[in-house]
């Protein structure tokens, strides 16, 4: 007997496929020589389409295909981010690749994959279709890294990508395969009652630290950070841009629903854990990023600090933490993607990634200084800027939970994370200028620029209706421990 | 019957900085405009508000109280009692003569006033917050402007000076809000509303073991900032490196937010382990008082000078704030606003002299009254003031300062006194070596302060030191209304 699929639930993930095969199908169609970039203008079109159509889409809940996709608050308030974010990458990849030239029109195909890839882990209620959608995310992420063929550091990004990441996902099958030795299932509800009724034995232990690798792969948490400054700096900046994003928070909503749902019945044994692998991700971030010259490093490691930061809202292991882990991620989606498009103009006019090349940005275009000065200082969690409600949240988590020396220690990482980030800061804004050229920021960036920094400073300001959202994404999750 | 809107405090310099904001860059003399009235208009505000203030009813007035964030209890909630009904006016005078004497000022002057508003309009949205949140919030929104002014247009050895502030700063306040959030979570009350938690303490005291804790992590947190010895290192060295109108909110206004915070947050909500802790603050703060007396007077730069006198004198504000009487208390509010008043007067005159003869050594200057007798005379005032003379302000702040810590504090009052007279000692050398003496050749074609529009904000500040000194009950009326109460809580 077939099972009955409710299409409804799975909606935007057909939209996306749908698109993506005519998309396949516009490529084939158009002359090769086409000057206007179609299949960009046309993918822009279909994703304001679908923006406006998942708006409507809140109260979709439910499980189909047998229990193996799950759509509730948690996977909406992902995918309404996981298409945000969409909306800026695409952009910053037409003005990447109108200086480059060639071979665009696959780069969006990949785009889409990896959309599609991020909707099905933030809908997983089995690991297997976790399994899978993780690796269809990731190998378009493996593509995309290296998709700069005559760029020999973007070749060894996407390498070293490519076997760390196979590296990961064989950990993450083989603790698969343990839980399904102790528990018969791979589903996540089976698991869940099994985990209410038995305690922690070596074996699940084993599967649980075999999978957390996995995910700890993808939101870059010590010890399992290794490719993030290598990758950072030689993947294409649109990739990088989703790679600091987009794979960070679904490996969030991975993190969320291992231990808030699945394992949250265990919260006493992993706790600790996460508090103490907390600590290390930010300090070991923060360090390393005080040294960096080049701004996607400097960025890259700032991303591991913030991936501890988050980390501290899982090991509160309560609802405020996994909200303040929705809030963080929705401040950090516009404050990364508003220095990643400057970012991006920037290497554009200049050809350089340099942070010493930055000296003097405020006399050569005053809004991108504006915008990188804005996203640096949310980044480190200054008021009235949203980076510090988030980190406000996060810090009342671990307090509650009882964790204060891990709340000290990430003071301490808010004073060293000041200090890189107003070192940029100063090169923008102090240092003369080593050319004085005007760079010109196109009107549609020009745009998007704006919407970014509207995102950081009204987030910030009135924080109430994006933390409502944050913790009702929450409220309604599926198997919720809370 | 008319009452003052405190949200206009706010809510007109935003509209200014809008308008500035908007203003193409090279329209220097709108923008000055500009910028001049969206601080007038507070300061007038903010008269008015000192002025309607009812002491005789006494507690938070003119309150207006909107919910925020309703999940973690944070509201907008502004309100006024007698200590910061005199911080406003404090600011609010301090932050006009910042404005206007900043004409001195000639590059990138947008972004210059841009980054002077945002500090000046975070400082008013900390004084007028009854909510713990709100005013943490407002306090730091003060953090990055500070850094980029310092280290665009301060002096030599600016980007040294704005990174080592900032971060000192930034390090108390993050030690600051894990104890506000700790306290915040153990009243259980969920609610970030200083009136609600106050009320609720005031019954049912917490635990002695939580407010052991925390009390310490919030006076260390902002003692930082109000340069409790041994983190005063970053305050000298700002102060001179910075533009003047930083050093002048700075020593004047934004430290005071730190003996507010503690006032308010750690004395008043956990009156036990105040007693416990205080008495080791007072011990550091005759450290303060004493050393950093000392250290100024081995300094021959005039801004040094002010910057180590000025931590000095925040050893009084702590000496105060460990006294757990009326007087004392009293002394501590009134020497936050007569010290406000003094500091950004002396960094004003000290900030002209330097833009004029572009040293600040004593060694090269000498005579300066020659050439600017109305500067001087004022620079001899302030330091009168800062050494305690009669007739100003401090002279009864630190009387009132001083008479509190007597019962307490026998041998500490002793040494406090001692201060006084190492502040005469080394004010006095500044005098005779800048100020008196033979003119430096090179410097006789310098020109005083003498337009009616230049002396203006030095005018205004001095004259605010006399009044006040002479005539004190007009602001001890406003503060004894509302540190009866905090006494009533504490003993």
């Amino acid at each position: 007997m077939f099972p009955v699929i409710d299409w409804s639930l799975v909606s935007l993930e057909v939209l996306i496929s749908i698109i993506l095969v005519s998309l396949v199908v516009v490529d084939i169609v158009l002359p090769k020589n086409a000057d206007k970039d179609w299949i960009g203008i046309f993918s822009f079109i279909a994703l304001a389409g679908l923006i406006i159509f998942w708006l409507t889409q809140g109260s979709l809940s439910g499980t189909t295909f047998s229990g193996m996709f799950v759509m509730d608050s948690l996977a909406w308030f992902f995918k309404t981010f996981f298409l945000i974010a969409m909306v800026f990458v695409f952009a910053m990849t037409q003005e990447f690749f109108k200086s480059l030239g060639e071979r665009r029109n696959e780069f969006y195909l990949l785009l889409w994959l990896a959309l599609i890839g991020m909707c099905l882990v933030a809908s997983s209620a089995d690991f297997l279709l976790l399994f899978i959608s993780i690796e269809i995310l990731t190998i378009s992420l493996y593509v995309m890294t290296a998709y700069l063929k005559s760029d020999a550091l973007s070749i060894e990004a996407g390498m070293k990508y490519l076997i760390l990441g196979a590296l990961a996902s064989g950990f993450f099958l083989y603790g698969i395969s343990f839980l399904y030795g102790t528990t018969h299932s791979t589903h996540f509800s089976v698991i869940q009652s099994y985990c209410q009724i038995h305690a922690m034995s070596p074996m699940t232990l084993f599967a649980l630290v075999l999978i957390f690798a996995a995910v700890g792969f993808k939101i870059a948490a010590v010890p399992f950070h290794m490719w993030v400054a290598d990758v950072y700096q030689g993947a294409p900046t649109p990739v990088t841009a989703l790679l600091s994003v987009g794979s960070k928070a679904a490996g969030f909503i991975i993190l969320i629903r291992l231990f808030f749902s699945i394992f949250g019945a265990w919260h006493a044994e992993w706790g600790l854990a996460l508090a103490i692998l907390s600590a290390i991700t930010m300090t070991y971030g923060n360090l390393v990023a005080m040294f960096q010259t080049n701004i996607k490093r400097l960025l890259g490691y700032s991303s591991i600090s913030h991936a501890g930061y988050l980390l501290m809202g899982a090991a509160a292991g309560t609802a405020l933490g996994a909200s303040g882990i929705n809030f963080y991620l929705l401040g950090y989606l516009f404050t990364n993607l508003a220095a990643f498009l400057v970012i991006i103009v920037f290497s554009i006019a200049t050809k350089s990634d340099e942070i010493a090349d930055y000296a003097g940005l405020s006399q050569r275009s005053s809004l991108l200084a504006c915008t990188m000065l804005l996203a640096l200082v949310s980044l480190a969690g200054m008021p009235p800027l949203v980076g510090f409600f988030g980190k406000f949240t996060l810090l009342m988590a671990v307090i509650k939970s009882g964790y204060i020396w891990l709340a000290l220690i990430a003071g301490v990482n808010i004073v060293i994370s000041l200090y890189y980030y107003l070192m940029v800061a100063k090169r923008i804004y102090v240092d003369p200028p080593r050319h004085t050229a005007k760079i010109i920021v196109p009107s549609k960036i020009r745009l998007l620029l704006v919407i970014a920094i509207l995102g950081i400073v009204i987030i910030g300001i009135f924080q109430g209706p994006f933390l409502d959202a944050a913790m009702a994404a929450v409220q309604g999750m599926y198997l919720s421990h809370l | 019957m008319f009452t003052p809107n405190l949200s206009l405090i706010l809510l007109l310099p935003l509209l200014g900085l809008g308008f500035v904001c908007l203003v193409p860059a090279d329209k220097t003399r709108l923008i000055r405009r500009i910028a001049g009235i969206t601080v007038l208009l507070p300061f007038i505000l903010s008269v008015w508000v000192f002025a309607a203030y009812d002491h005789v009813a006494g507690g938070f007035q003119f309150v207006q109280n909107t919910p925020w964030v309703v999940p973690f209890g944070i509201s907008y909630h502004l309100g006024v009692d007698g200590i910061n009904s005199l911080m406003l006016l404090l600011l609010g005078a301090t932050s006009l003569a910042a404005v206007l004497i900043s004409e001195s000022i000639k590059e990138r002057v947008k972004e210059y006033y841009i980054l002077l508003l945002i500090t000046i309009i975070g400082t008013y949205g900390a004084f007028l917050s009854l909510d713990i949140f709100f005013f943490y919030f407002f306090h730091e929104v003060a953090a990055v402007p500070v850094f980029l002014m310092i280290a665009i247009w301060g002096s030599e050895r600016r980007e040294f000076a704005a990174m080592k502030l900032t971060l000192f700063l930034v390090a108390g306040a993050a030690i600051a809000l894990i104890g506000l959030i700790a306290l915040y979570l153990s009243t259980g009350l969920q609610t970030f509303d200083l009136v609600t938690i106050q009320q609720q303490l005031a019954q049912h005291p917490l635990p002695i073991a939580v407010q052991n804790w925390i009390f310490p992590l919030i006076v260390l947190g902002f003692g930082i900032t109000l340069t409790l010895w041994p983190f005063y290192t970053w305050a000298p060295v700002g102060y001179a490196e910075a533009p003047t109108a930083i050093s002048m909110l700075h020593a004047g206004v934004l430290k005071k937010m730190a003996a507010y915070a503690i006032i308010r947050f750690a004395i008043q909500l956990m009156p036990q382990a105040a007693h416990a802790w205080m008495p080791l603050v007072a011990g550091l703060a005759i450290v303060n008082i004493v050393y950093c007396g000392l250290v100024a007077l081995t300094q021959r730069d005039l801004k040094y000078i002010l910057g180590y006198s000025s931590c000095s004198h925040m050893g009084y504000i702590m000496l105060g704030l460990a006294c757990f009487n009326t007087i004392g208390l009293n002394g501590v509010v009134y020497l936050m606003f007569a010290h406000g008043i003094m500091a950004a007067l002396s960094f004003a005159l000290v900030g002209f002299v330097e833009n004029q003869t572009k040293t600040r050594d004593l060694n090269e200057l000498g005579g300066l009254l020659k050439c600017m007798p109305f500067i001087g005379t004022c620079f001899m005032m302030a330091a009168f003031a800062s050494a305690g003379v009669p007739g100003f302000a401090n002279f009864v702040a630190e009387i009132l300062v001083l008479l509190g810590a007597w019962d307490q504090y026998r041998i500490l009052t002793v040494f406090a006194v001692l201060g006084l007279v190492i502040t005469a000692i080394y004010l006095l050398k500044a005098i005779r070596l800048g100020f008196q003496g033979p003119l430096n050749p090179k410097f006789a074609q310098l020109s005083d302060a003498s337009t009616l529009t230049a002396k203006f904000p030095y005018v205004l500040l001095l004259a605010l030191l006399i009044l006040v000194g002479c005539l004190p009950t007009v602001i001890l009326t406003h503060i004894g209304s509302s540190t009866k109460t905090i006494v009533e809580s504490i003993k």
